[in-house]
């Protein structure tokens, strides 16, 4: 049966129109491993031949100024030998003075060695002094720095507490116990050229566990409190202010009091104010975990108290008169308490909610991707560039998740006062919500009909049609979201009596169900 | 037991304190480890400690003399670099600590510590602050602690 070829040109012409975008300049580039090592080698080997130095003195004089090769040579230019001093590349190394009272050991061991060429072969010194210990003892100390010194291992000193001559790279590879010590220090270098980097407000590894990449950020100014999504080549986005997760259009700061929220003891206090009482003696909270009233605190206070009331327990305790208007403080504190932690809850489970239905839905793309446009591909005959509308879909969900998700952090700190903005972004919120859920069921649920049963394909170009049209509905629904929290809902005015058109900006009476100019109807009186 | 395998090292530093033992400080290694170090110092004269004998618990590591020995005072004392649980301030026990130094250099050190006291790099901030304030009464504490805690060891 041939598809209906209206549909399909619509279809086509929706995917022209997205492949035609021109491709967005990202103001940061993504570096894997051996981009980093090439960036490194490349300032090294430029040292090496500017200055004349070895590539362990190059390694040691780049450090210390934070990989920053033309501070380097203004440096070594100028002064040259208080560089030199400082970062311990002695041009006359110091004598091999020990101490005549013995308070400094030559080996650390204790051995000690005949003269002779035999002996020679054990001394050994750095480079770049002329304290000698024997080999054995080099390769501990070595070895124990590399292990439990992190990044401190590249700024390895002759172990003559006097002296700070540096120990170099070279050293280091002729004497590191096992090949795994050479690697974790070639790895500590590697780490530095970013760690330490001078650009490091520029530069920093992606925060996804197990990747290996860095990003460059090459147009960050920096300082401002918005975030800025990054996007790593494992695929992880982060916010390259605040290293969490990507949070876009929700502000770093409005993230950070999210996260120490819901990590916080604070919502346990909550709970233990909402869900026990303190007894009366003591102070201390209990929980009522039987049906009887007849309360008895622990040892060593042992009170006993009626649950309902917290009087003392008498022979024939009854506490049923209602005294009018007595109400204690404990009971107000609870109550807002209480509605501190409904409000906290009913914005925590949603932002939870969106969370685990953005992880569903990445493994369901993943799936998609693997099996699914497969199957339909056998199926419909569809190649799979016209199969990419269920790919669009499926990022599309993917992404307005996470919007989703940090639009209920954003409006758990939203001001109460303001309630016009309060309205207008809730109804904004709910509009997104409910056509991404549709979105999402559409991609999910209709789609899983097709594959598994036998549709003709009209019915397969009509559900493609509903798919991208739901798709680029919900990117709309989404942008205007978007937009609102970016830039806190000027459109709404916060003056008590008013309230600004969303649609023709006309400043209409609080009173006022429609706008006079454009009949859009009110956002804080019904739907629009 | 800790003292199988112990390094040659260990062994003649151990030899040496017992046989050379510096001016005012004495150290024994305890009989059932070889590692673990009793060590008594004579408050220096002209210091706030003169004429009081202080204990103190030195400990070597299994990596020593790649990582610091541990030392800590057992006899409370009034020092701005020392808190009350016995710990001590002192570079040579953390980041400057090199394997070219052993024990008897650590010791000297500790004694040396008691005779210039260093508000500056505190350990206890009360004490430093006391110290900076009012210097005399500080001192005059710090003798009557000797007194009421170090003179009858």
């Amino acid at each position: 049966m041939m598809p209906d070829m209206e549909s399909n040109h619509h279809l086509n012409r929706f995917l022209r129109e997205e492949d035609q975008k021109p491709l967005q300049h990202l103001p940061y580039t993504v570096l894997k491993e051996a981009d980093i090592s090439q960036r490194q080698l490349d300032d090294i080997t430029q040292v090496c031949s500017t200055l004349s130095v070895s590539r362990s003195a190059a390694i040691i004089l780049l450090r210390h100024c934070n990989w920053n090769v033309s501070k380097l040579f203004d440096n070594w230019f100028d002064e040259e030998d208080e560089v030199r001093i400082t970062v311990g590349l002695f041009k006359n190394p110091p004598v091999d003075q020990f101490s005549t009272d013995g308070s400094l050991v030559k080996y650390f061991c204790f051995e000690t060695f005949p003269g002779g060429d035999g002996f020679d072969d054990q001394r050994i010194s750095s480079t770049f002094c002329d304290h000698f210990y024997c080999r054995a003892c080099w390769v501990g100390y070595i070895s124990k720095s590399i292990a439990n010194d992190g990044l401190g291992c590249l700024s390895l000193k002759c172990p003559h507490p006097c002296c700070g001559a540096a120990v170099g790279e070279d050293m280091i590879f002729v004497l590191a116990a096992e090949s795994a010590d050479k690697d974790k220090y070639l790895r500590y270098l590697l780490r530095s050229y970013v760690e330490d980097s001078y650009r490091k407000r520029k530069i920093k590894w992606c925060p996804a566990p197990g990747c290996d990449h860095a990003v460059d950020f090459v147009d960050y100014v920096g300082g401002s409190g918005g975030a800025c999504d990054v996007s790593c080549l494992c695929s992880y986005k982060f916010c390259w202010n605040c290293n969490e997760e990507a949070h876009s259009p929700v502000k770093c700061d409005t993230v950070a009091k999210w996260i120490l929220k819901h990590k916080d003891e604070s919502e346990n206090t909550n709970w233990i104010l909402v869900n026990t009482k303190p007894c009366p003696e003591c102070r201390r909270p209990i929980e009522k975990n039987q049906g009887c009233s007849h309360m008895r605190c622990r040892a060593p206070c042992k009170f006993e108290f009626c649950w309902i009331c917290l009087g003392p327990w008498g022979g024939s305790h009854s506490c049923n008169s209602y005294l009018q208007g007595v109400k204690n403080k404990s009971d107000k504190r609870k109550e807002v308490a209480k509605l501190n932690l409904d409000r906290y809850i009913h914005y925590y489970e949603r932002w939870v909610a969106n969370h685990e239905s953005r992880q569903k839905a990445l493994v369901d793309f993943q799936l998609v991707q693997d099996v699914h446009l497969k199957k339909l591909d056998r199926k419909y005959r569809q190649t799979n560039p016209i199969l990419s509308f269920i790919r669009e879909a499926w990022l599309k969900i993917i992404e307005c998740r996470r919007v989703l998700k940090w639009s209920y952090a954003y409006g758990y700190y939203f001001p109460t006062h303001e309630h016009g903005k309060r309205q207008f972004f809730e109804y904004l919120q709910g509009e997104a919500e409910s056509g991404l859920e549709k979105l999402h069921h559409c991609a999910e649920v209709e789609l899983e009909e097709h594959i598994n049963a036998d549709k003709p394909i009209e019915d397969f170009i009509e559900f493609r049609t509903k798919l991208v049209q739901l798709t680029v509905l919900i990117g709309n629904y989404f942008k205007n979201l978007v937009r609102a929290m970016e830039n806190d809902l000027p459109e709404i005015s916060s003056y008590g009596d008013y309230w600004s058109c969303y649609i023709c900006t006309y400043v209409n009476e609080g009173s006022a169900t429609m706008c006079v100019m454009c009949s859009s109807q009110s956002p804080v009186h019904g739907e629009v | 037991m800790a003292n199988s395998n112990l390094p040659r090292r260990i062994i003649k530093e151990t030899q040496r304190l017992l046989s050379e033992p510096a001016p005012g400080i004495s150290a024994s290694p305890s009989e059932d480890n070889m590692r673990y170090f009793n060590v008594m110092i004579l408050g220096p004269t002209q210091s706030p400690y003169e004429g009081g004998v202080f204990k103190l618990e030195l400990f070597l590591p299994e990596e020593y003399p790649m990582a610091a020995p541990k030392v800590r005072f057992l006899t409370k004392i009034y020092h701005p670099n020392i808190d009350k649980l016995g710990r001590i301030c002192l570079d040579i026990l953390k980041d400057k600590w090199s394997p070219a130094l052993q024990i008897r250099t650590v010791l000297l050190s500790i004694q040396a510590l008691l005779s210039a006291p260093n508000p500056d790099d505190p350990l206890s901030e009360n004490i430093a602050k006391h110290w900076k304030s009012n210097e005399a009464e500080a001192v005059e504490t710090a003798k009557e602690w000797t007194r009421l805690y170090a003179s009858g060891v």
